[in-house]
């Protein structure tokens, strides 16, 4: 019988993962809460994209007009992506403390 | 006094991005680069900027716009499908058998070839000679100089020439290119360069032009009679100008205001003298002694053989006594020589690399001790034969590129043509000799694929009791190859190991891994 086996992740990719998760949704508030230089973490997104762990989605050009700013594009954790930081949260347990996210922060 | 560091500007920034966009596959990167730009706003943002568009905080923020380089790489890599098939296929290519070496060089060297043939300046070099040359045949250059696109001598010397020096040569014929222009019977003109030339120019390149035929009297290219004037139309002309008209001898057309028939029209590529022309206004020598005497030209001429002590088989000097008293010395190039100067040089080059060869790398090509299983003549003899193919390979493709360099590509003037092609094919033929020897000692001689997993091998403090070095291990399993850190009396060069066939088995099963991976990859 085959076992559904979790992808696992590096300590940064993690890091990045759990930044995005905490509300980090931009490449490079990413680099700041995580102090990650952009070459690394620009390709990691773009690795956890391909490996369907998170997903990218450019904002309203309206809202990015309205500020006077070019649009963003940023990024959002999926279901797979929840289950892999959840299971790198088992595996680095100082993780969620270092870079906390909104819910837990609230709970 | 305090000193401000220079801040670089909104622009330095984007021009950092742009140059990584480069980086990044042609699909994605409008995208990859609206990503970065957006990005770098909120960079800028965060930081401040100054005047005129300055970022305080510049260090950090050239980190920033540096990680779109390995952004953009990542993105190269591990782009569409597609372009992950073309990694994967360079990766083989890299893998290094000698077949596809083989045939790495052998296109190489064609499309060398290729290119060559496409420079309208280099394709000479590369076709037969288009008529019949000997050592005989020669141009005369005023001064020595080898090869000049100007013309050196005066239609005074030559008409003298003619008249008093009958003893040395069998043949002399003169031609002035200058620009000038073609009228057709139509009214269609052109501008072009025309070489006005005695009437034997053709002949003594063994290419004679006929006489115009008389027409019948009903012919419409009768109304002129024969005699005159005649021209000889290279193809390009005819079939431009004339839209290939296969009537076209005996045709009149207006050639630099003077009537003329058209007598011929000649072969592509079938100009190789000096000096440009795509069009010979052929007169007798009663026209051409209209021209002031010293206006410049080329002089082509056949030498008689027992004039000339020493048989031409490339160059010599005439020296000719001037009415003035003063002498002049005039150079004698043999045209079969103009044409094998490329490859001569080339020689010359070869002969330059092969000297310093073994100032920049090792001949021998390591120790190849006979074990308990001999190899196979065939086997042996393979490995040498591969050697050969790609010396052999690695020469044409250094001719054909240092031509197409030196005379297509950046059509230096002469002589700096000839030391550029000199300086090209001796680096050529050094670095693709010196890579060649490199390359042949770093394959197994069983199979000639490239060794792979080099790992290091002992310890420097160890050079006394036992080798170390690196160690090389051959895929298929047929043996180890040992390369010395430190060359030692009895470890001078690398060694070959060779593995008995019990090895074999767990060379299977990894050659058995590796083609499953290369599948699954090709699957991505």
């Amino acid at each position: 019988m085959a076992v559904p086996t979790e992808p696992r992740l590096s300590h940064t990719a993690a890091m990045i993962l759990q930044a995005i998760h905490a509300g980090q949704v931009y490449g490079f508030s990413v680099m700041e809460v995580t102090g990650l230089p952009s070459g690394t973490v620009y390709p990691a997104m773009r690795r956890m994209e391909r490996d369907g762990l998170i997903a990218s989605r450019w904002e309203q050009p309206s809202i990015a007009e309205a500020e006077l700013r070019p649009p963003r594009k940023y990024y959002r954790l999926t279901r797979t992506g929840k289950t892999t930081l959840d299971a790198a949260q088992k595996r680095y347990p100082l993780l969620a403390r270092m870079i906390v996210s909104a819910e837990t922060e609230g709970a | 006094m305090t000193h401000r560091a220079r801040v670089p500007s909104f622009s330095f920034y984007l021009l950092l991005l742009r140059l990584a966009a480069w980086l990044a596959p042609g699909e994605a990167r409008a995208e990859w680069l609206a990503e970065w730009k957006a990005e770098l706003w909120h960079v800028g943002r965060s930081h401040g900027t100054g005047m005129a568009g300055a970022f305080r905080g510049g260090r950090r923020v050239t980190a920033f716009c540096l990680g779109a380089f390995p952004d953009a790489l990542w993105l190269r890599r591990n782009g569409s499908g597609r372009r992950r098939m073309a990694a994967w296929g360079l990766d083989r290519m890299r893998s290094g058998s000698a077949r596809r070496c083989g045939a790495l060089l052998a296109l190489g060297a064609a499309a060398s070839l290729l290119l060559g043939f496409r420079l309208p300046a280099t394709r000479r070099f590369f076709l037969p000679e288009p008529y019949q040359t000997d050592s005989l045949l020669v141009t005369i250059q005023r001064g020595g100089s080898e090869e000049t696109p100007r013309p050196t001598v005066r239609l005074g010397d030559y008409l003298s020439w003619r008249t008093d020096a009958g003893r040395l040569f069998t043949g002399l014929a003169f031609y002035q290119p200058a620009m000038g222009r073609i009228r057709t019977a139509t009214g269609r003109s052109a501008s072009l360069p025309i070489a006005r030339a005695s009437g034997n120019l053709f002949d003594l390149l063994h290419h004679p032009v006929p006489a115009i035929p008389a027409y019948p009297a009903d012919d419409h290219r009768a109304s002129d009679p024969p005699g005159g004037a005649r021209v000889v139309l290279s193809r390009k002309v005819w079939r431009d100008l004339f839209d290939g008209d296969p009537g076209i001898i005996g045709r009149v057309a207006d050639v630099s205001g003077e009537r003329a028939r058209v007598a011929g029209v000649l072969p592509e590529d079938f100009w190789r003298l000096p000096g440009q022309a795509d069009a010979w206004l052929l007169e007798d020598s009663r026209t051409l002694r209209q021209l002031p005497d010293d206006s410049p030209g080329f002089v082509l001429a056949r030498v008689r053989g027992e004039s000339f002590p020493s048989a031409i088989d490339g160059w010599t000097y005439m020296t000719v006594s001037q009415r003035s008293g003063e002498t002049e010395r005039f150079a004698c190039i043999s045209i079969s020589q103009q044409a094998r100067q490329p490859l001569s040089l080339a020689l010359f080059a070869l002969f330059l690399a092969g000297l310093a060869l073994p100032a920049t790398t090792a001949l021998a090509l390591g120790e190849y001790p006979v074990g308990r299983y001999p190899l196979a003549r065939a086997v042996r003899a393979r490995r040498w034969i591969f050697l050969a193919v790609k010396l052999g390979l690695v020469a044409p493709i250094v001719f054909f590129t240092s031509v197409d360099l030196a005379y297509g590509l950046c059509q230096a003037p002469w002589p700096v043509s000839i030391y550029l092609q000199l300086a090209s094919s001796f680096l050529g033929f050094l670095f693709g000799f010196r890579w060649a020897l490199r390359d042949q000692r770093r394959r197994c001689p069983v199979c000639l694929q490239l060794l792979t997993n080099p790992a290091q091998v002992g310890q420097d403090s160890r050079n006394f009791l036992a080798w170390h070095g690196a160690e090389l291990i051959c895929a298929g399993g047929h043996g180890l190859l040992h390369i010395p850190e430190m060359p030692t009396s009895w470890f001078s060069t690398q060694r070959w190991l060779y593995l008995d066939p019990s090895w074999r088995g767990l060379f299977d099963e990894r050659r058995a891994g590796l083609a499953k991976n290369g599948a699954a990859r090709a699957g991505c």
